[in-house]
């Protein structure tokens, strides 16, 4: 636990990779230890060379990376203790979900039985155990994303690198994955998962990293960030069947300084403060009592705070 | 064992059986799922498929017997073989001349000046020029080829006074009768009693013609495979062999004039009639034979041609088809893509993203590899040697003392595979886009310098070559397993007898001066093993400093 205390699980100083002429990582600083850390950035913003370089597979062009405090492109030690889900869809598709995870974990040095018995215990983790002798390639998206995660938790990892876990997940997927990580971060474990989606970082965890172009952006809490975000102009989309006589409703209220009507249906209420529009919304629409079919942010969205961030227009 | 021996090593056995056995399993059955590679395992079964059928269908049909000296045969149709003709001294394309036939013996004859110029007496008379006066004639004498021309006797013309002497107007083989009862001739053969008058300047020959004999013919099998190869080798005496069915010896035997036989019966000039000289080296290896005309010339065909053409296949098949067909082909097909065909499946990471080194991983994977096409070539080898082991040639149901020259071909196949495998698949990782191509290029100067190491064994150039290690492997263990082959491939240049086997098999070369085939063996095992450790050792550095993307 000492060791562990000193030595930040992910250490990286100063690390950056190109791969010629392109930069995939600039000059970045973190440590991250303990509990749920989301990855944020857009596609290409280098949350897949960030992790490639902590599971080994890039060497760093400058800089240095530690897990454990080991130097993951020399030995192969850390990963004894590591799971990682690659952004690779590619599967063996002729294996079973219990042979392929049986398998690698073999890998970890256990024995043919050692390895059936854990990955029963993943598949089940996962809510594979049922289906856990069908070939892979007859899977979902979800199933298949799903054996993925239990293949890197198999040997019981101490840190878990997750790359975009729910993309092209549907929804109830995507909801059982990220019950997994938030029960494995509260388990204690050191959980980084990437995403370029706000929204689904935000319901697995506060903890956040944001690069951009290569960069890291921000480093910390989501609230925070997010604080700062509310500040802003935001539009919150509303449909439904009245939408003047809704509109009317809105404002007199003190957050909204502005509707205006996009198409026929909807109705768009203007804020700079997201988190009080937020909190007048239910009440208004009760009040007026026209019925509402959806709401949506469409500025609630990683885009938006990125363009806030970096202090330009997105 | 005792207990504690036991669990340790059942320890290092299951450490052992978790990284290597999860790798080597998987790799067993990623290949497995892959339709190339029972392309490949189906092709090279249909290979030895129809080397098999080849085999059985003319390997087989020429274990029957040969009539390799060709003296049963009968041109002329008169129902006797040559070989009973020869003893007869008869002419062999005459049908009309055969054993048993008269002979005609001669006596005497009265030349041109001869004197006195008559005789008389009862003979068989040849080429008779002059005035014979008859008190006896044979009208009806016996068919014999080398009669001159006989006499019509019931329509011999009457002699004209023109007749009187030969000057002119007789033309040879014509006779004619006078009042008086002498006959003129003119070049006749016939057979009677009387007084013959030769004038100058003619002649007249006489003797007797042997009774007609009837002798069985010789059934024509009597003269097939009757001379065999004495194969009873004794050391110290360089003179073996032994003229079986009498046609070098001739004893008994007569010329067309019923003469006996007279030839030199010694070629190979070692004093002894009608013997094979076997030369031996130190280690007691026939290194040359040189044997006496017509003796040992046709030897029993199941025995020789038959048993040196099964090892000609066998040699054949080992070299060709397993160490330069198999052995080239498998890993083109299987090994080449081992860790690239990961890499660019985007599978490669759930390996390596576990705590096993890369150089582990390679080696492991080639381990993968080489079980399964050892398998394969184990279970095709097995295939072969059972079914050419029973229908092979000799008595026994099957042949076991073929198994470990097969044993061997499979060893060297697979220390091949283990060589190729290991080069295809660091070219694989070197280039992934171009390596198949350069793999193809290395395959085809493997497949020349293969050839070249059969046809010329101890050319310099091949050594460069896995294949040509492979090849030695081969010709190494059929020395050791059969060391008579030498003395086969000897009989076969000696007793004129084409098998093939002195193109498919040479003695093994590197044996560092000892001569000795398991020295060769083992440099061939040392060598071939340090192209694959080499090529490991290279694959192993250049993955451990790619980048996966």
């Amino acid at each position: 636990m000492s060791v562990d205390a000193v030595i930040p699980t992910v250490l990286m100083e100063n690390t950056s990779k190109w791969y010629d002429q392109v930069i995939g990582l600039n000059d970045v600083s973190l440590a991250i230890d303990g509990g749920v850390t989301g990855i944020l950035g857009l596609n290409g913003a280098g949350k897949s060379t960030l992790f490639k370089l902590l599971m080994g597979r890039l060497k760093p062009s400058q800089g240095s990376v530690r897990l454990f405090g080991i130097d993951p492109w020399k030995d192969t030690s850390p990963y004894r203790r590591i799971g990682y889900v690659s952004e690779s869809e590619r599967l063996y598709d002729w294996m079973t979900a219990q042979d392929f995870v049986s398998t690698l974990a073999r890998l970890h040095g256990m024995t043919r039985e050692e390895a059936n018995e854990r990955a029963e215990h993943v598949l089940r983790f996962v809510g594979l155990h049922d289906v856990r002798h069908k070939e892979i390639g007859k899977y979902s998206k979800g199933m298949r994303q799903r054996v993925k995660i239990a293949h890197a938790l198999v040997h019981d990892p101490d840190l878990l690198i997750l790359d975009e876990p729910l993309h092209g997940c549907d929804p109830i997927a995507r909801t059982s994955i990220m019950n997994v990580i938030r029960e494995l971060g509260s388990q204690g474990k050191t959980v980084l998962v990437s995403s370029h989606i706000l929204e689904e970082i935000e319901r697995i965890t506060e903890q956040i990293v944001i690069l951009h172009n290569g960069r890291l952006l921000a480093l910390g809490n989501l609230h925070a960030i997010r604080g700062l975000l509310d500040k802003h102009p935001h539009r919150i989309m509303l449909t439904t069947d009245e939408p003047r006589k809704l509109a009317s409703a809105f404002i007199s209220e003190k957050p909204i300084y502005g509707v205006r009507f996009p198409d026929d249906g909807k109705l768009e209420i203007q804020t700079n403060n997201l988190s009080e529009a937020h909190s007048v919304l239910p009440r208004v629409i009760v009040e007026s009592k026209i019925a509402v079919t959806s709401i949506d942010n469409p500025d609630d969205n990683l885009e938006s705070l990125l363009g806030y961030l970096v202090g330009g227009d997105t | 064992m005792d207990e504690k021996g036991r669990a340790l090593s059942e320890t290092v056995w299951t450490r052992l059986d978790r990284k290597a056995g999860a790798i080597v399993e998987l790799t067993i059955r990623q290949l497995r799922h892959r339709i190339s590679t029972w392309v490949v395992f189906g092709v090279g079964m249909l290979l030895m498929v129809m080397l098999l059928a080849f085999y059985i269908d003319s390997i087989r049909d020429d274990f029957d017997s040969i009539d390799n000296d060709g003296d049963s045969e009968d041109p002329d149709g008169d129902g006797y073989p040559i070989g009973q003709e020869n003893k007869y001294g008869t002419d062999n394309y005459n049908k009309f001349s055969y054993p048993g036939y008269p002979h005609f013996i001669f006596e005497n004859d009265i030349d041109w000046n001869d004197q006195p110029r008559t005789h008389t007496g009862n003979h068989t008379w040849v080429n008779v020029v002059g005035y014979f006066t008859p008190t006896w004639i044979n009208y009806d004498p016996p068919i014999w080829d080398q009669w001159s021309e006989t006499v019509a006797w019931n329509d011999v013309e009457v002699c004209s006074d023109e007749n009187s002497d030969f000057d002119s107007n007789l033309r040879w083989g014509t006779a004619c009768k006078f009042d008086n009862g002498t006959y003129q001739m003119y070049g006749i053969g016939f057979i009677a009693e009387g007084t013959l008058e030769v004038p100058d300047g003619y002649s007249a020959s006489w003797g007797r013609l042997t009774d007609y004999v009837e002798i069985d013919p010789d059934p024509a099998s009597m003269y097939i495979d009757e001379d065999d190869i004495d194969w009873d080798f004794k050391l110290g005496t360089s003179s073996q062999g032994f003229d079986d069915d009498g046609d070098c010896l001739k004893i008994g035997w007569i010329d067309s004039q019923g003469n006996p036989i007279q030839e030199n019966m010694d070629q190979n000039r070692n004093g002894i009639p009608c013997d094979v000289i076997w030369t031996v080296n130190d280690l007691g290896e026939i290194i040359s034979i040189s044997a006496d005309s017509s003796v040992d010339e046709d030897p029993d065909d199941s025995k020789f041609l038959g048993e040196s053409s099964h090892r000609t296949f066998i040699i054949g098949t080992g070299k060709i088809a397993f160490v330069m067909i198999l052995g080239l082909f498998l890993p083109l097909f299987l090994a080449l893509g081992l860790i690239r065909d990961e890499t660019e499946n985007g599978t490669l990471h759930y390996l390596l993203s576990k705590p096993i080194h890369r150089a582990e991983f390679i080696l492991y994977r080639l381990l993968g590899y080489l079980t399964l096409v050892g398998t394969f070539v184990f279970i095709m080898v097995f295939m072969m040697s059972l079914v050419t082991s029973v229908i092979g040639p000799g008595d026994d149901l099957i042949r076991l003392g073929d198994f470990p020259v097969w044993l061997g071909i499979a060893f060297a196949t697979i220390l091949v595979l283990a060589a190729y495998g290991a080069v295809f698949n660091t070219l694989g990782l070197i280039s992934p886009k171009y390596g198949v191509y350069i793999c193809i290029i290395f395959g085809v100067w493997e497949f020349l310098m293969g050839l070249f190491t059969i046809t010329i064994p101890n050319a310099t150039i091949p050594v460069l070559s896995v294949s040509h290690w492979g090849i030695q492997m081969i010709d190494a263990v059929v020395l050791i397993v059969w060391p008579d082959t030498l003395q086969y491939q000897e009989m076969s240049s000696a007793f004129n007898l084409e098998t093939g086997i002195s193109f498919f098999w040479h003695p093994p070369v590197h044996t560092l001066q000892t001569g000795n085939p398991v020295v060769a063996l083992i440099v061939s095992i040392v060598l071939l093993l340090v192209v694959t450790i080499l090529m490991i050792g290279m694959s192993q550095a250049v993955f451990r400093n790619q980048e996966i993307m």
